[in-house]
């Protein structure tokens, strides 16, 4: 890695003051890795700019020197997209979490990319509102990243993925001219949908500064059940069975076996049966007189589908009792295996009992033990790959099974990614989903943004010639959650 | 009108409509030197390619009745083509249990409409005169109707498409699944493009399941200022109606201005939403006859949503009493506005530019912005509200990438 030239380095220091410039190789340690800790490289520098303007003054130094830049939000993501790379300095919006306001007549707030997601909530809750979208990683990732990643969350079932939210947009672009996008008041005027375009974009397109986001009321009540199946496909029946009937429900998470057994074995056991073949937890929110009767169908649907039990929570105290093994799933694997390949990928729902099982079979072909967490409702698969990085044969097989996954998503109509983004993690099989034409295309685009692809290099788009060509080494790895 | 040269070489006899008919079909719109109705992707791309050899212009519509703001004549004053989706026709994968439909461009929506109800579900999109126009057409201009509010804009439910771009190339955008970010959402500036970046083929996107319940409330008042008050108490009360609408005059409300509140979902819900909702606004509302409410709500879709001129305003719902005084000064002969989020569709029989740019600098004022939906006379296609240069420029870069030799010019006027 080479160091920042020292007039780079001044320059920036002149932006943002000399702490908000991190060159110090311990001090960089820190920024080596996003979610995906399979991957790590560091930065010649981390620039931590605290406004637009400081943002837009930082790229133009970079920009000037021919020097990529690697947006950052919080780090949390799980696809490699705010990995580092090697002549690259990371921009980090850290310093930037103001909520600049929040209108409740209008249903909107303003808030800076370095804002923490339940925080805004946590803002917005005074006014009877809140911000809908809330990935797993809530209470750290930030709305930068969300906007980046286009992040889902278990409620996006009911209520949408970011892209829904996002009204508005300040953006620094890669040469450093700040641009605004959209405005939920000026939507009459909007042309091209170039802010639905920016949302999910990996950070390819421009460094989000302020965000427009609509918010939502807060539902008055809310029902959560856990249902209880001897196999993932019968609790996969029952989930085409609820939303078969017409509801609607704010969430549908499904755990399998492997997946209870490890939380009830760890620190966080939340009383799931561990000889279940699978449990599902359904939640409903909105009005409430009409929660109990939209419970009480989808417990008959259970039912009907073999549950052997369903339980109802009656408090908040056990509300936070049922998601509690989907919640720390996560976290309690760490105890089975060293390391954990979270997958991503998204099937038509109708398809899921098929694919489910053939998941379970790749996982005995290759002799893997995989565990499923994920979000049913929406189709939103997170194969989970328990495996040892040390044992290079078995990565190999990880490797294989990944992309064996993959493959069988793709085939029943499904996609390579539902939440999590490409980043670098998945470039490796983009080819699945998109042939030579539509990667051309997306490379249009992105140089549409970024005609010199000095911003976030080597992410989303596979190498022109040779999509494997190019891919990182030590991959797959463990990742957090 | 005469045959394009090359035409009938590159297409089936069959897929050249007979000019006579297509002058009738099309005069609104100007000149078209030929009609083809391609009925297959294949089809569509030697009609793209043909086009960028000959340096003609392509227009995409379906009946062309609800085709925006063009020029009469193609890029640079050249000659020009309409490309009718209406051969690009039916369903193609029906995923009932998934919620989710595949179609080619030209189905009536009255089709899908009908097929969907067959199977319980809907489409909440109800911009103006919605069944009698083309999935391809109301994906194309990103139309919206109060139903936004509570269902989110049709933009957010498309979830895949197979477009021809400009130059000719194919491309397979999205697919079937509710999730889906593989790849920049090269969807969401499709959606609503007016077929300026590419032809769509086929669409994809997400159904609904019928509501147990749609219940109808009104209130009715002399104007839609007396109403202004009640429909931002709705849009901020702690429930959130489906759709929320303010019609200048209503047959339904005896020639009254009414507001209109939908709410959708569990009979019991329904009853409680709408008692929070009558609380919140302080007034009781008259609960429409469902077998009247569809005929009502109708009405009120399709109020504005056929004149010489048509605009859309937007404004923050907090300014909803200043955009309502802008539109009423501006004389129009009908409106009808969404308090949330705050859009106002307008009509004029007769309009002159002044009138345009006085309510578009009233509506600018107050932070909101003014389109141009649809205008026979050309001189007033370039009223409203400018995007910004930097959006300028970015749509100009991307209008490059997906047709470089501006084939498809019509929505770059």
């Amino acid at each position: 890695m080479q160091p920042l030239p020292p007039s780079v380095a001044r320059r920036l220091r002149d932006v943002v003051g000399a702490v908000h410039v991190i060159t110090q190789a311990d001090r960089l340690l820190a920024y080596e890795s996003d979610g995906l800790t399979a991957y790590r490289v560091s930065p010649r520098a981390v620039v931590l700019p605290a406004s637009t303007e400081e943002v837009a003054a930082v790229v133009r130094v970079l920009h000037g020197e021919g020097i990529p830049v690697v947006p950052r939000g919080a780090g949390t993501g799980l696809s490699g997209g705010a990995l580092p790379i090697e002549d690259g300095v990371v921009v980090g919006t850290a310093r930037m979490n103001r909520i600049l306001s929040i209108d409740p007549v209008d249903r909107l707030a303003r808030v800076q990319p370095g804002v923490v997601n339940a925080r805004l909530t946590d803002a917005t809750r005074p006014f009877g509102l809140y911000y809908a979208p809330d990935p797993s990683s809530q209470s750290t990732c930030t709305l930068g990243g969300n906007v980046a990643e286009n992040s889902g969350g278990p409620h996006c079932l009911k209520y949408g993925v970011t892209g829904r939210y996002v009204t508005g947009l300040t953006v620094v672009l890669p040469g450093g001219e700040v641009v605004r996008l959209g405005g939920a008041a000026r939507s009459a005027a909007a042309g091209l949908d170039l802010v639905g375009l920016f949302v999910g974009s990996e950070g390819c397109f421009g460094i989000a500064t302020e965000i427009e986001v609509r918010l939502l009321p807060v539902p008055a009540g809310v029902r959560t059940l856990l249902g209880i199946f001897e196999t993932m496909e019968a609790a996969g029946h029952a989930v085409t069975a609820i939303i078969g009937s017409g509801l609607l429900p704010a969430a549908v998470e499904i755990v399998d076996r492997a997946t209870i057994e490890a939380v009830e074995a760890s620190v966080f056991a939340a009383g799931y049966p561990t000889d279940a073949g699978a449990a599902l937890v359904i939640e409903f929110d909105g009005t409430e007189a009409g929660l109990d009767e939209d419970a009480a169908r989808a417990e008959a649907c259970c039912r009907e589908a073999g549950a052997r039990e369903v339980r109802r929570a009656t408090s908040e105290e056990e509300r936070v009792g049922l998601w509690k093994g989907r919640k720390k799933a996560f976290g309690a694997m760490g105890r089975i295996a060293p390391d954990l390949l979270v997958q991503d990928a998204t099937v038509p729902r109708t398809r899921l009992p098929e694919v489910l099982a053939r998941i379970g079979a790749i996982g005995d072909e290759y002799g893997l033990k995989i565990a499923n967490v994920f979000h049913a409702g929406d189709g939103n698969l997170h194969p989970n790959i328990l495996f040892d990085r040390h044992d290079a044969a078995e990565l190999e097989r990880v490797e294989r099974a990944s992309r064996e996954i993959m493959k069988l998503c793709v085939s029943v109509g499904g996609t390579i990614t539902g939440e999590h983004g490409v980043g670098v993690d998945k470039r490796a099989y983009m080819d699945l989903v998109h042939n030579e034409v539509e990667l051309d295309m997306l490379r249009r685009v992105r140089a549409v943004f970024d005609p010199d692809g000095l911003l976030n290099p080597g992410k989303v788009l596979p190498p022109e010639r040779d999509p494997s060509a190019e891919l990182p080494s030590g991959r797959p790895a463990e990742v957090g959650a | 009108m005469t045959a394009g040269a090359g035409l009938a070489d590159i297409l089936p006899a069959d897929a050249l409509e007979a000019a006579e008919e297509g002058a009738v079909r099309l005069g609104h719109l100007g000149s078209p030197e030929s009609v083809v109705r391609p009925a297959s992707v294949d089809e569509v791309v030697r009609v793209m390619h043909w086009a960028n050899r000959e340096k003609v212009g392509v227009l995409p519509l379906r009946s062309g009745r609800h085709t925006g703001p063009v020029t009469r004549s193609g890029p640079d004053g050249g000659r020009w083509i309409a490309l009718c989706t209406a051969r690009l026709a039916g369903i193609e994968i029906y995923e009932a249990a998934d919620l989710t439909f595949t179609a080619g461009a030209g189905t009536p929506m009255r089709d899908l409409d009908a097929t969907l109800r067959a199977n319980g579900q809907w489409a909440p999109f109800d911009p103006p005169y919605v069944l009698d126009r083309s999935l391809g057409g109301l994906v194309a201009t990103a139309s919206c109707g109060p139903l936004a509010a509570g269902y989110g804009e049709l933009r957010n439910h498309v979830l895949g498409m197979t477009v021809v771009t400009g130059d000719g190339r194919v491309l397979r955008l999205g697919g079937r699944v509710v999730k889906n970010v593989a790849g920049f959402d090269l969807i969401k500036p499709m959606t609503g493009s007016r077929g300026s970046l590419a032809v769509m083929t086929s669409i994809c996107l997400r159904a609904f399941p019928v509501p147990q319940h749609d219940l109808v409330l009104m209130l009715a008042a002399p104007s839609a200022q007396e109403l202004a008050k009640a429909a931002v108490a709705v849009v901020t009360a702690p429930v959130m109606p489906v759709a929320t609408v303010l019609v200048d005059r209503l047959e339904a409300a005896g020639g009254a201005a009414a507001l209109l509140v939908r709410l959708n979902g569990a009979t019991d819900a329904v009853h409680a939403d709408r008692r929070t909702i009558e609380q919140h606004v302080g007034r009781s509302f008259e609960a429409l006859d469902p077998s009247a409410s569809d005929a009502v709500l109708e009405a009120s879709r399709d109020h504005a949503g056929w004149a010489a001129v048509r605009l859309l305003a937007s404004a923050s719902p907090s300014r909803l009493t200043d955009l309502l005084n802008a539109i009423r000064m501006a004389g129009p002969a009908s409106f009808t506005v969404d308090p949330y989020p705050s859009i106002a569709r307008i009509a004029f029989e007769m309009a002159h530019p002044d009138t345009l740019s006085a309510l578009t600098r009233a509506v600018e004022s107050i932070g909101g912005a003014v389109r141009v939906e649809h205008a026979l006379d050309v001189g007033l296609r370039q009223e409203g509200s400018q995007p910004t240069p930097d959006e300028t420029r970015l749509v100009e870069r991307l209008r490059t990438a997906f047709d470089p030799e501006e084939v498809l010019w019509p929505a770059r006027s």
